[in-house]
C-alpha cells in the first residue's frame, strides 16, 4: 500500500541460493524475490498486500544452517541460503503434515476445492496419509459470521490472513482467534459481526475453504466454472473483475489475481452486480408497448422520427447514458450532435449515493458518468433540465440510451404528448412502459467495451489505467444488443452510413475524433478460459 | 508396407461342378448339427444361445451394470454431489444439482444431491464415474442390464431409482479414524453384493423347453 511515487531503482546485491549466485533488490521481501526467481515455494500466511505474520511457518528456507521463514527475511548482501535442499524440502514437507493435523479433509464437499493452496501443496510437496493417529480437534462448522459468509472453523489452518484484511485493508476488526495451541479457533470480535463492506475479500485470500461465499455456496465446483475479464459496472471506481461463469449463467465477480489497479480486492456490493444481468429483461424490440420484430421497430422509428428532421431541430432531445460505456455514449453523441443536430442532450444519471470510502468504493454509483462527460461537446442537461424542457413543451422527440433515467410520475406523464420517445434500455422499467420504441439493449458483462474510470483516488493515483475493459462473459438474451449497435442500425434506416463492425472500430473512431480519449487503451486479448485448464489456482 | 498375399488355386473336379451334389452335402452338414443340438444326448449339444431372458448367464464379477446409488446408515444418498463423477464422465452424461441441508446436525455432511440424473444412453460405460467416486456412492456393480426403453427420456434414471439398488455401503464418512486397520481386520465380510431378484429366480428355475 505504498504511495504512487517513482521509487528510486533499488540497489541489486549478491544472494547465493542453493550454491548459485543472483543479482537481488536490496531490501526486498526474500519470499517475493524468490517467486520472481520462479522458485517453487510453498506459503499460506503470506499475502503481497497484508502486512507480514510468518505464522504459518510454510516458506521456510536455510539460511546459516537453521530453518528461517523467508516471508519475515529481507534480501541483504552476502546472504547464502537453501532453497531446494532435501532438509528444507523435509521441513516443509513437516509443516505441512503439521498444518494438516486439525483439518478435516473434506475438500469433496468444501467449495475452495480446485483453488486451495492446501490443497495444492499436500499434492506438489507431500501427498502422504497423515502419521499423526490421534482424534483431530472438533470445531465449531457452519457458524453463520456475517452477511454474506459462513465460516467452518475446522478447516482454518490459522493463517490470519483473514484477521489482517479486516484490521489493515477493511479497517473493521472483526476477526479474532480465540484460545491457543491446537484449540485456537478463528471466530468474531465480541459484539461484532464479519458484516464489512469488503468482507468477501476474506474469502478470496483463505488459502483453505474456512469462510466461504454464502451466494455460491454448493453452487458450482470453481473447475467447472470459465473466466472472462471485465469490468465492475458497480460504481465509477471500475475495478478490474473476472467474471466467473458456464452455460450462460454467471455464478460469481471475483478480483483477478494478477497485481492490478483494485489492489485484488473488491467491495462486496461490486460482486454482487452480476445478479442484475440475469434480472428480468427487454428481450424484444417494442413498438407500442407491443413485442415487435427488429425491421419493424427500426421503420417506426424511421416513420416518425422523419417529419420532424424536415422540421425544427431543436425540439429533439438525446439522453446519454452514464451507464453506458465510453463507446455507446460515443455513437450516442455522434449522432445527437452530427445528425440529428438535437438541441437538447442531457445525462441520465443516478445521485451519488454518499457510500464511497477511501478503499475502492465511489460516492458516484454510475459506472460512466466521466465517459458520458467526455464524449459530449458542450454541457450535459441533468434530468431535472430534462423534466424543466419537457415541461414547458420544448421536446417534441426524446431518445434515450441507458436504464438510468429516473423521471417523476408527472414527467412521464408528459412524455405521452411527445411525437417519438424511443428509449435503449435492458430491463423494464416505468420510462420504457411510457416510451413509444423500445429497443433492448445488452448490458456491461454481454459486451466488449471501455468504461472511463474516475481518476481521483484515495490511497493512490492510477491514471495510466484510467480506462476499463468490458469483455462479454455471456450471451445477450433474446434480441439484445449493445447500444452502439443499436444506434448503427436505427442511423442507418433514416440513411447515414455507419461503417462499424465492432466495438473495437468504434473505440478506435472515438480515440481519433475525441481529445479526452486520446490516450485511451482498448487492452489485450484475454481469452475465455475455463478455470479447469486455467493453471495454478490457491 | 504392401499387404503379402497368396494365391491359392481350388481344383474342382466334374463332381464339384455339377454343383447340385455339394448343395445337398452342405445341407446335410447344416442338418447332422441340428438334430444333434435338438435331439442328441446333452453331452454332445454345442449350442451356445440362451433363452434370454427366461435365462441370464452368469456375469463376470466385474461387470459394469446400470449404476446405483449407495446409502448411509440412515438411509440417505452417501453421494455429497462433489462433481468427481460428473467432471471425469467422457460422455457427459451425469447431471447433478448440489442442495444444502435445513437443519444438520453439528457433524452431518451439508451437502447432498438435490438432483442426481445418468443419462444410460449417453453413458459409455466406462466406470471412470466409479473409480473417481471419493465416497463409494456411484457403483455400477448391479449386473443389471439396462433395459430397452420406449422413449428417451426414460433412459435418464433420476434419483430414486439409482437409490433403489443402492445397498449401504461398508466406506466410513470421513474416514475409519487412525485405528481403522484394528477395527476392521476381515474386510471382505463386510462387502454387501447387489443382487437383482431375477437373478437369484433364474438361478433356481431350470431353463424353458
Amino acid at each position: 500500500m505504498s504511495e504512487h511515487e517513482p521509487t528510486p531503482t533499488p540497489e541489486l546485491v549478491t544472494v547465493k541460493i542453493d550454491g548459485k549466485e543472483h543479482q537481488l533488490p536490496k531490501g526486498k521481501n526474500l519470499l517475493e524475490a524468490l517467486l520472481d526467481l520462479g522458485e517453487d515455494i510453498s506459503y499460506f500466511c503470506y499475502h503481497p498486500g497484508l502486512s507480514v505474520a510468518a505464522s504459518c511457518r510454510q516458506c521456510l528456507v536455510g539460511i546459516r544452517g537453521s530453518m528461517v521463514p523467508s516471508c519475515q527475511t529481507t534480501v541483504s548482501d552476502g546472504l547464502e541460503l537453501e532453497s531446494q535442499s532435501p532438509t528444507v524440502l523435509d521441513a516443509r514437507r513437516q509443516m505441512l503434515e503439521f498444518t494438516l493435523v486439525n483439518h478435516p479433509v473434506d475438500c469433496v464437499i468444501c467449495d475452495k476445492a480446485g483453488e486451495c493452496t492446501l490443497q495444492r501443496h499436500y499434492m506438489d510437496w507431500d501427498g502422504k496419509p497423515s502419521e499423526i493417529d490421534h482424534e483431530k480437534v472438533e470445531k465449531p462448522k457452519k457458524v453463520d459470521v456475517g452477511r454474506e459468509i459462513v465460516l467452518d472453523a475446522e478447516r482454518c489452518i490459522l493463517c490470519s490472513r483473514c484477521v489482517r484484511f479486516c484490521q489493515e485493508i477493511a479497517e473493521s476488526p472483526d476477526l479474532v482467534f480465540e484460545y491457543r495451541g491446537n484449540h485456537e479457533t478463528l471466530t468474531t470480535a465480541p459484539d461484532r459481526r464479519l458484516d464489512n463492506s469488503y468482507s468477501l475479500n476474506t474469502v478470496d485470500i483463505c488459502p483453505v475453504g474456512a469462510l466461504t461465499d454464502k451466494d455460491f455456496r454448493f453452487k458450482i465446483r470453481v473447475w467447472e466454472l470459465y473466466a472472462t475479464r471485465s469490468v465492475c459496472n458497480g460504481c465509477a471506481a471500475g475495478c478490474d473483475t473476472e467474471v466467473h461463469h458456464r452455460d450462460g449463467r454467471i455464478y460469481r465477480m471475483v478480483p483477478p489475481k494478477d497485481w492490478d489497479m483494485n489492489l485484488n480486492w473488491m467491495c462486496d456490493d461490486g460482486r454482487r452486480t452480476y445478479k442484475s444481468v440475469a434480472a428480468q429483461r427487454l428481450t424484444r424490440p417494442l413498438v407500442d408497448g407491443e413485442p415487435a420484430e427488429l425491421d419493424a421497430a427500426l421503420a417506426a422509428i424511421k416513420e416518425r422520427l422523419e417529419p420532424l428532421l424536415a422540421q425544427d431541430r431543436g425540439a429533439i432531445g438525446v439522453v446519454l447514458g452514464a451507464d453506458a460505456s465510453n463507446e455507446d455514449n460515443f455513437m450516442a453523441a455522434r449522432m445527437a450532435y452530427d445528425f440529428l443536430e438535437a438541441g437538447h442532450v442531457y445525462l441520465a444519471d443516478s445521485p451519488d449515493n454518499g457510500l464511497g470510502d477511501d478503499i475502492l468504493r465511489r460516492d458516484d454509483p454510475n459506472p460512466n458518468r466521466a465517459g458520458a462527460r467526455g464524449c459530449a461537446r458542450g454541457d450535459l442537461g441533468s434530468s431535472e433540465d430534462l423534466a424543466r424542457d419537457l415541461a414547458d413543451h420544448k421536446l417534441e422527440a426524446l431518445y434515450v440510451v441507458g436504464d438510468r433515467l429516473d423521471l417523476s410520475d408527472e414527467t412521464l406523464g408528459q412524455l405521452r404528448g411527445l411525437k417519438l420517445v424511443v428509449v435503449q434500455a435492458s430491463e423494464p422499467s416505468r420510462l420504457t412502459d411510457k416510451a413509444h420504441v423500445v429497443l433492448p439493449a445488452a448490458k456491461w458483462a454481454e459486451v466488449h467495451g471501455t468504461i472511463t474510470r474516475t481518476s481521483e483516488r484515495a490511497k493512490r493515483d492510477l491514471s495510466a489505467s484510467r480506462f476499463g475493459r468490458m469483455r462479454p462473459a455471456v450471451e445477450p438474451p433474446g434480441m439484445a444488443r449493445p447500444h452502439w449497435d443499436w444506434l448503427k442500425r436505427v442511423g442507418a434506416v433514416l440513411g447515414v452510413t455507419v461503417e462499424f463492425e465492432s466495438a473495437h472500430a468504434v473505440f478506435q473512431e472515438m480515440k481519433k475524433q475525441v481529445p479526452f480519449f486520446a490516450e485511451a487503451q482498448w487492452g489485450g486479448k484475454i481469452p475465455t478460459v475455463m478455470l479447469r485448464f486455467a493453471g495454478r489456482r490457491g | 508396407m504392401p499387404a503379402r498375399t497368396k494365391v491359392v488355386t481350388v481344383k474342382r473336379g466334374l463332381w464339384e461342378n455339377l454343383y447340385l451334389p455339394e448343395i445337398v452335402r452342405g445341407l446335410g452338414v447344416t442338418l447332422k448339427h441340428f438334430f444333434i443340438n435338438t435331439l442328441g444326448p446333452k453331452s454332445k449339444r454345442q449350442i451356445v444361445t440362451i433363452d434370454y431372458p427366461d435365462v441370464v448367464r452368469e456375469l463376470p464379477e466385474r461387470y459394469r451394470g446400470v449404476h446405483r446409488l449407495n446409502t448411509r446408515e440412515d438411509g440417505s444418498v452417501r453421494c455429497t454431489a462433489c462433481m468427481m463423477c460428473a467432471t471425469i464422465c467422457p460422455a457427459n452424461c451425469i447431471h447433478i444439482e448440489a442442495g444444502e441441508r435445513e437443519n444438520p446436525a453439528s457433524r452431518d455432511i451439508e451437502k447432498f444431491p438435490q438432483v442426481f440424473e445418468i443419462d444410460e444412453l449417453v453413458c459409455v460405460v466406462c466406470g471412470l464415474c466409479v473409480e473417481a467416486c471419493p465416497c463409494d456412492a456411484i457403483r455400477m456393480d448391479t449386473h443389471v442390464h439396462m433395459p430397452p426403453v420406449e422413449h428417451r427420456k426414460d433412459a435418464v434414471l433420476e434419483k430414486p431409482e439409482l437409490m433403489s439398488r443402492g445397498t449401504k455401503s461398508i466406506a466410513v464418512d470421513g474416514g475409519a479414524g487412525p485405528d481403522w486397520r484394528d477395527k476392521y481386520t476381515d474386510l471382505g465380510s463386510l462387502t454387501q453384493i447387489y443382487r437383482p431378484d431375477h437373478i437369484e429366480r433364474d438361478r433356481e428355475r431350470p431353463a424353458r423347453r
